[in-house]
């Protein structure tokens, strides 16, 4: 059972790895070219700038394709190479009824199952030949197809359009809860599964035009690294020579918002360095979002602040979770021995 | 001896290359000869030649997505493990083989 759970996730992640790209371009193309059109109240203006519509429509393009790489990409590593054709179509057609990133990870899940089961048809070795470009393609994009759109199509559409509404006007209280519950997971394991899982939450929800939760998530996404490394420059005595220099490349992974650069310092004292990041982290992403800050791209720290909103809050975010995070790891190692030297060990 | 070993993560522009230093560095403290492929956002990179594969003992896994051309392995002594595994774990990771 664990090990189906494992393949599914993997599976999953997959597609995820295809589909990131896809979602930079287009978040990042149409960020710029909203960022330079004149605003209106109906939204931007682009009546008279011919290239920035261009830009923007470029960027919708990715956008469209996204759900498409998302699905195929799930369907053939379920499948391989066969997977392809039914799960870009049952993508393309989430996208059409509006069933969103939800509906096409599930729509790439029963592609690709499909076509396994498929596979194992015993069929005469006469029919073998064509089964890979005739059959298995045709049988399975065709019953995709008609899931997606009579089956799954219309319950999870509803199912989005709840889930955005409800993001939309979530109260106070919800926000900070799903804040801190994003902030706590983007630290728990710098880059890892569980990290992947909040920031791919957050990038989904680029496509369907809801960008805070991204928001949240950006500023989380940098304070580890930023905090690790602001901390070994305030009080130098209480860090290894090492970690001197982890510093400073921890500090510039961090501002090119790559959570990973936190991990020597976790990997050798994961008990108290964890929690203190995630304390940073869970600090920004709940500022980020009482700030209200968007982030139309897919990805986090200071190198997006041009396509983010709110910027000055998104700034207020970055900082002050770098500092409960320097303050509270100094604070610790000050205070404690260090758990464990195996731990140390293990780096 | 000889080993070959995959490191891919989903986004690929991290995770990925830190596994495959870790194992190119404990492997070679150990007195094992490694190549490493990886599988990262820009594609495959360092790929791994047949002969390579053919003249390896034991194949290493460390992804948290699908090998590309897990095909080229068939046979052979396979391990696989989450990545996280190779970056913190590196050592127990060879006690394995």
């Amino acid at each position: 059972m664990l090990e189906h759970l494992k393949k599914l996730r993997q599976h999953l992640l997959t597609g995820v790895s295809y589909a990131i790209p896809f979602i930079a371009c287009g978040g990042i193309l149409i960020a710029i070219s909203i960022a330079f059109a004149p605003m209106t109240e109906k939204g931007p203006d682009f009546s008279h700038t011919p290239t920035l519509k261009l830009i923007n429509d470029i960027g919708s393009a990715s956008f469209s394709l996204m759900l498409s790489v998302l699905a195929g990409y799930i369907s053939y590593s379920i499948a391989d190479r066969p997977g392809l054709v039914p799960g870009f179509v049952g993508g393309y057609l989430a996208n059409q009824v509006k069933a969103g990133f939800l509906g096409a990870i599930l729509v790439g899940l029963v592609a690709g199952y499909l076509v396994e089961l498929i596979k194992k048809v015993p069929v005469s070795k006469y029919l073998r030949p064509i089964m890979p470009i005739l059959i298995i393609p045709i049988v399975s994009t065709a019953v995709i197809g008609i899931v997606m759109v009579k089956v799954l199509g219309v319950p999870i559409a509803h199912l989005m359009a709840a889930a955005k509404d409800m993001l939309q006007t979530m109260s106070t209280g919800n926000s900070v809860v799903l804040a801190l519950v994003l902030g706590a997971m983007i630290a728990f394991d710098m880059g890892g599964p569980i990290n992947k899982t909040a920031f791919f939450f957050g990038a989904g929800l680029i496509a369907e035009g809801q960008f805070r939760v991204m928001g949240a998530c950006a500023a989380a996404i940098c304070t580890p690294p930023l905090g690790l490394g602001l901390a070994t420059l305030l009080r130098r005595k209480l860090w290894t020579e090492e970690e001197h220099e982890a510093g400073l490349a921890s500090l510039a992974m961090g501002m090119i918002g790559i959570t990973e650069g936190a991990i020597p310092f976790a990997a050798s004292d994961p008990v108290r360095v964890i929690p203190c990041i995630m304390l940073g982290s869970m600090v920004a992403s709940v500022i980020a979002m009482m700030g209200e800050v968007g982030d139309r791209a897919p990805h986090g720290g200071p190198i997006v602040l041009f396509v983010v909103n709110h910027k000055l809050a998104y700034v207020l975010a970055i900082l002050s979770g770098t500092l409960v995070t320097a303050l509270s790891i100094s604070v610790v190692k000050l205070f404690s021995a260090k758990p464990s030297a195996a731990a140390a060990e293990a780096a | 001896m000889k080993i070959v070993a995959v490191t891919a993560c989903p986004t690929g522009i991290a995770h990925t290359y830190m596994a495959a230093a870790r194992l190119e560095k404990v492997a070679k403290e150990l007195g094992h000869e490694i190549k490493v492929e990886t599988q990262g956002a820009m594609g495959i990179e360092n790929r791994l030649s047949d002969k390579d594969i053919r003249e390896a003992k034991v194949a290493i896994f460390a992804v948290d997505i699908n090998v590309e051309g897990r095909e080229r392995f068939h046979g052979m002594k396979i391990i696989e493990i989450p990545l996280q595994e190779a970056i913190k774990n590196t050592r127990e990771v060879f006690g394995k083989i």
